[in-house]
């Protein structure tokens, strides 16, 4: 990722890649084996589609195995324009790509309303739908009998006497594919789409729209798996519904990514690269005389996959061809960018100001009036009340069920109050039931189970939030690195994040909130399970984010750091508030020392 | 008069739609996984059955004496093999995984069979008798009353035997079952060979009235997913519920709209289900994202 910014040519990964594609454009133009340039064709249309389905299914881990629906669309918009209307396919492409983001938004309206294998299901029975009516309208498509192209060669026709021409649109689709998704990955929707698929709660928290994210991931896949289609159906010159819209198409798609390496940039065309040869030879070797073995070794293959390749073919092959790499010669001298860091000044961002306006003189911040939260028959907040001024330390303490992580969850609107008002810089927050609104708003949050997106390194994590108020990945990246900065994280910015520590898990937490530009910070017990070292250094760092004019809110266990932190202490005992005062108060008051101790113990 | 016909005819097809929505139903309630192999242990069974029959002479009915034994142990191997190394992967693994045996099996059949449809002649299952002015088929009433059968004989499973109050800890709150000793994997593997056995039941009921190919299972599959979804994952209940709804859907859309687009109406109505009620008619509400990722 690092690298990938780099500019010269003269940069082995730049040639490298300039080189392999040359390589390959000079395999098609070559040959004039009709067997190896369908081969090349093949393999060309399904890096390119694969790619395509990669950016939901990999990036955003969105399995969809419905997306013959969109390669069936693309084939038959196009082709039905021609056949009917003698529109040429060249243009017609366009139409297929317009129509199948049309039903983009309809598949993914209902389906992205389910997670996980929901989501797969539903996508299932979107594609048989999409084949039942191919079926259905016989008039439109032809049916069962087929609707056949004819053959006029012409480039507006997408039609050629040769192979050859074939394969090099094929080789552009490919090229145009894996383009688009590396800008995708690179840029902001990108970073949404892996957030959301790490962790989708802690994504919304950090102000990325899923929603709104996943669908333009959908169109942008369906679109471009739509192209592919109208391409191969004039190739084949031929459409059914049951190979346009089947679901072998969608499961061939998935299982090149995988195969390839799911959610990396180039894992699906290398999937295909290996795989769609394999089924070639297959077929003939062994497809002719016994009918189904080869599918049979296929699926074979994609179950040891799964299970001893989870990261597939992709996690071999990087670190060899990463050293590989570095033993290159650079031509033209190594460009500045390279083991330096970029950094310009973000001025629009709210973080990084230094005015500090505290004391009581500050009107408040959150105002919440009366509110309650009920689960059932548990009543987690009842008829809560307290007002905080900005830029106040706001500690909130309990003993466990008090109903602290139920308030933040209120606050930030994960869950909704049964009843009560809770209000931001004046503004009634009741009517927003997103996460992600709240965050834009400018309140931004820490879980107390840490949720770090896990396959990306801390930087990328913290760009996510970044993006929240930046849409341009190197305004997010310098913010971004500002944060770390200020942190003291700046040195593990390439680390990923399942490998760090409990500590620094937790200040990347803090860094992505910091990242969303928040005018409140609510600290979802930050400091449970770290040393007396990592309290003291996390007590300092809330203090100088408070000297930076934010509001912070910190529920914790941490009695020593709340009472030190703390303008303001807030004590809550089964959802209600006990007192709310100077920690000096509320250490010295009797109810709290109950509802900690117990009532038989006598303070002497 | 037609329409009490269309949904006795209904309710008859959606006998067997339960029948082979119960197991899934319960792979996924307590092993969390969506077998997507389903409908191939569905075309095994009837495979089972037909050369039961052709090669041993076996009445089909008798022959679920061998069908649910095998079905039972081969869901077992499934899970031990398959299953188990990815217990903590991620779901999407998990669907890969049971997609690709769902590839093989498939295939291995059509190796294995050839893919013609094979069907067995049973002078008693084409018999049908009259009830009032409606026609009854003997083979679709057993079908019928044993997916009744099966309904309440898991629900008694469940409910008062100790493999079952095992299985519906687990379904509950995987980590306090296993605190409480239960061993965890041996009540997956034997829940996902009861899942299995049960849609042996069903393949060796069907197939009487039904052809049989390598595909077979395709088709009912994707009808099952949908009375799943419909009825609540992992409800035992909301299957037989929803395989009966389907089953009238089916057989009224059929005759009233065309019978090419009878599974457009069902899956029209399981999106629509997952649109305004994503954890089924017998779920509770939000168990649709409840562990799932």
């Amino acid at each position: 990722m690092v690298a990938g910014k780099l500019k010269g040519a003269g940069e082995p990964r730049i040639y490298v890649l300039v080189i392999t594609l040359a390589f390959l454009f000079l395999l098609v133009l070559i040959t004039k084996n009709a067997f190896y340039l369908n081969l090349y064709f093949m393999v060309f249309m399904f890096a390119g589609m694969s790619s395509a389905w990669n950016i939901i299914g990999g990036f955003g881990g969105q399995l969809s195995l419905g997306h013959s629906a969109f390669y069936g669309i693309g084939a038959y918009v196009c082709s039905l324009l021609f056949v009917k209307y003698g529109i040429p396919p060249l243009f017609g492409l366009i139409a297929s790509i317009v129509v199948s983001i049309v039903l983009a938004v309809i598949i993914g309206y209902p389906c992205f309303r389910l997670k996980g294998p929901f989501f797969t299901l539903a996508t299932i029975a979107v594609g048989e739908v999409m084949l039942l009516l191919a079926v259905y309208f016989r008039g439109l498509t032809a049916g069962s009998e087929g609707l056949s192209i004819p053959f006029k060669p012409s480039l507006f026709n997408l039609c050629f006497e040769s192979k050859t021409p074939y394969a090099l649109v094929a080789f552009s689709f490919m090229l145009f594919a894996l383009a688009l998704s590396t800008w995708i990955k690179r840029n902001r929707l990108g970073f949404q789409l892996v957030a959301l698929r790490d962790e989708d709660q802690a994504a919304e928290s950090l102000g990325v729209n899923t929603s709104k994210a996943k669908m333009a991931g959908l169109m942008v896949s369906g679109g471009l798996t739509a192209l592919g289609g109208a391409i191969f159906a004039q190739y084949v010159l031929f459409l059914e519904p049951h190979s346009e819209f089947s679901i072998n198409v969608s499961i061939n798609l998935a299982l090149t990514s995988m195969v390839g390496g799911l959610g990396t940039i180039v894992g699906p065309a290398i999937g295909s690269f290996l795989l769609i040869p394999l089924q070639e030879f297959l077929r003939i070797w062994i497809g002719s005389s016994f009918q189904g073995l080869y599918f049979v070794i296929y699926g074979a293959l994609l179950i040891l996959v799964v299970m001893f390749m989870p990261r597939g073919i992709i996690e071999f092959f990087s670190g060899p061809y990463q050293s590989f790499l570095t033993r290159l010669p650079v031509f033209g001298g190594r460009t500045e960018a390279d083991g330096k860091i970029r950094r310009t000044p973000v001025s629009s961002g709210r973080f990084g100001r230094t005015e500090t306006n505290r004391r009581s003189e500050t009107p408040p911040i959150i105002e919440v009036e009366n509110i309650s939260k009920r689960f059932g028959g548990l009543s987690a907040i009842t008829d809560l009340s307290f007002s905080v001024r900005a830029g106040e330390i706001f500690g909130i303490i309990g003993p466990n069920g008090a109903g602290k992580s139920t308030l933040f969850n209120v606050l930030s609107s994960v869950y909704r109050q049964d009843s009560g008002i809770v209000k931001f810089q004046g503004k009634n927050l009741s009517s927003i039931n997103k996460s992600h609104l709240v965050c834009r708003l400018g309140i931004g949050r820490t879980f107390q189970l840490v949720k770090p997106f896990e396959n990306i390194t801390v930087l990328e994590n913290v760009m996510v939030g970044a993006f929240c108020r930046h849409t341009k990945s190197s305004e997010a990246s310098s913010l971004a690195l500002d944060v770390l900065d200020f942190l003291g994280m700046l040195d593990k910015k390439d680390a990923f994040g399942h490998t760090l520590t409990l500590a620094d898990k937790k200040r990347l937490e803090l860094a992505r909130a910091l990242a969303t530009g928040p005018e409140v910070l609510l600290l979802d017990e930050v400091m449970a399970g770290l040393t007396s070292t990592e309290i003291g250094e996390a007590t300092e760092l809330i203090k100088k984010i408070r000297d930076h004019g934010l509001t912070v809110l910190v529920v914790e266990h941490v009695m020593q750091a709340i009472m030190s932190l703390s303008d303001k202490v807030m004590v809550l005992a089964e959802g209600q508030k006990i007192m709310e005062g100077s920690p000096q108060e509320v250490i010295q008051d009797q109810r709290v020392i109950k509802a900690y101790l117990g009532k038989g113990y006598e303070l002497t | 008069m037609i329409l009490l016909q269309l949904i006795v005819n209904g309710l008859l097809l959606g006998g067997i739609y339960a029948l082979i929505s119960i197991g899934l139903t319960l792979i996924f309630g307590v092993v969390r996984v969506i077998n997507f192999a389903h409908g191939e242990f569905l075309m095994l069974s009837m495979y089972i059955t037909y050369f039961s029959y052709t090669f041993l002479g076996l009445n089909p009915y008798l022959s679920l004496l061998v069908g649910i034994p095998l079905m039972f142990f081969a869901g077992m191997a499934i899970d031990q093999l398959i299953i188990r190394p990815l217990r903590e992967a991620p779901a999407y693994m998990q669907v890969f995984a049971t997609v690709g045996l769902s590839i093989v099996l498939l295939n291995l059949a059509l190796f294995l069979f050839t893919g013609d449809y094979q069907s067995i002649h049973m002078a008693f299952a084409e018999k049908t008798f009259r009830l009032g002015s409606l026609y009854l088929s003997y083979a679709k009433l057993i079908i019928f009353f044993s997916a009744i059968l099966v309904s309440v004989g898991l629900f008694l499973l469940l409910k008062y035997t100790n493999i079952g109050k095992q299985i519906r800890a687990i379904a509950q709150d995987r980590m306090a079952a296993k605190l409480m000793g239960i061993n965890l994997n041996r009540i997956y593997m034997l829940t996902f060979g009861i899942g299995t056995a049960l849609v042996g039941i069903a393949g060796g009921l069907i197939l009487p009235v039904y052809y049989v190919f390598p595909s077979v299972g395709v088709y009912f599959v994707l009808t099952a997913f949908v009375v799943v979804v419909l009825g609540g994952m992992g409800n035992m209940v909301g299957a037989l519920l929803g395989g009966f709804i389907i089953g009238i859907t089916d057989s009224l859309s059929g005759y009233y709209i065309d019978p090419s687009l009878k599974e457009v109406v069902s899956f029209i109505i399981f999106l629509i289900v997952l649109l305004i009620r994503p954890s089924g008619l017998m779920g509770i509400v939000g168990s649709e994202e409840m562990g799932m990722k």
